[in-house]
């Protein structure tokens, strides 16, 4: 069975921000939310660095764990999903994310949070796929339309990769045969090209 | 006019009383058990059909360049 993944490859990313747009986008994800954002280390320097991060769809994931009322389910192929009806806002998982993905639309007294809303690697949740009340809640649903996440596929220079565990990795193999060098190197040939 | 009076304020005490309706659907946890809507997604990926196609649009749209 396959496994679903992110991988981004920080030799590529050019920090555009295509893959949060796309997403933003796609999901009318609510204000406040970023499903995906780029995070860039050493930013305007020689060497700099980015990469995009949203939920990892963890295979032991410690937002299911800590979950107080179990609204976490994960399917066949590793997509971890949740339920908002069921959801109650306490913001464990967030504490528990090690990727600060799942995120709270409201900031309300008493430390309201509203429903927890998190990347669903473009498949939606538990509602009839493709329905308004799907959409409304989790976003588009692309998986069950055999596509892959927006994200991914609207990325510019191919440095996020979203599909089955084998497959990127087998892409991101031969990136880094092909470069030849170590991860520190950057530039055009070594993203691109072999040095 | 009392009797009246008292009519008006059980007939509107009845209409503002319906407002305090609960929905008593409500789902009692239990620890590690999800209890939440079934997704209909999860059957269709265990079909080999579709995790065909998404390994085909991957093929086609992020293979390396």
């Amino acid at each position: 069975m396959a496994r679903m993944k992110f991988l981004c490859d920080a030799e590529r990313c050019i920090e555009c921000n295509g893959c949060v747009t796309a997403c933003k986008n796609e999901h009318e994800v609510p204000w406040g939310v970023n499903r995906r954002r780029v995070v860039t280390l050493n930013d305007g320097q020689p060497g700099e660095k980015s990469i995009s991060v949203a939920c990892m769809h963890c295979t032991d994931a410690p937002c299911a764990a800590v979950c107080p009322v179990d609204v976490f389910y994960t399917t066949e192929d590793g997509i971890v999903l949740h339920d908002k009806d069921q959801c109650i806002g306490c913001g464990y998982c967030f504490y528990a994310c090690p990727f600060g993905a799942p995120q709270f639309p409201q900031q309300a007294a008493f430390a309201v949070r509203g429903k927890m809303d998190k990347c669903t690697f473009c498949a939606g949740g538990p509602e009839a796929d493709n329905s308004d009340a799907e959409y409304a809640k989790y976003g588009r649903n692309r998986i069950s339309e055999g596509k892959l996440p927006l994200c991914a596929e609207m990325c510019a220079t191919k440095a996020l990769l979203a599909g089955d565990g084998d497959l990127v990795a087998d892409i991101y193999r031969k990136r880094v045969l092909k470069r030849g060098g170590r991860p520190q190197t950057w530039g055009w040939e070594a993203a691109y090209g072999s040095k | 006019m009392r009797i009246l009076l008292t009519v008006l304020f059980l007939v509107s005490g009845s209409l503002v009383l319906t407002a305090c309706y609960e929905d008593v659907d409500v789902s009692i946890h239990e620890p590690g058990e999800y209890k939440g809507q079934k997704d209909p997604l999860l059957s269709e990926l265990k079909q080999q059909q579709l995790q065909k196609e998404l390994d085909e649009r991957f093929k086609a749209g992020q293979s390396d360049r």
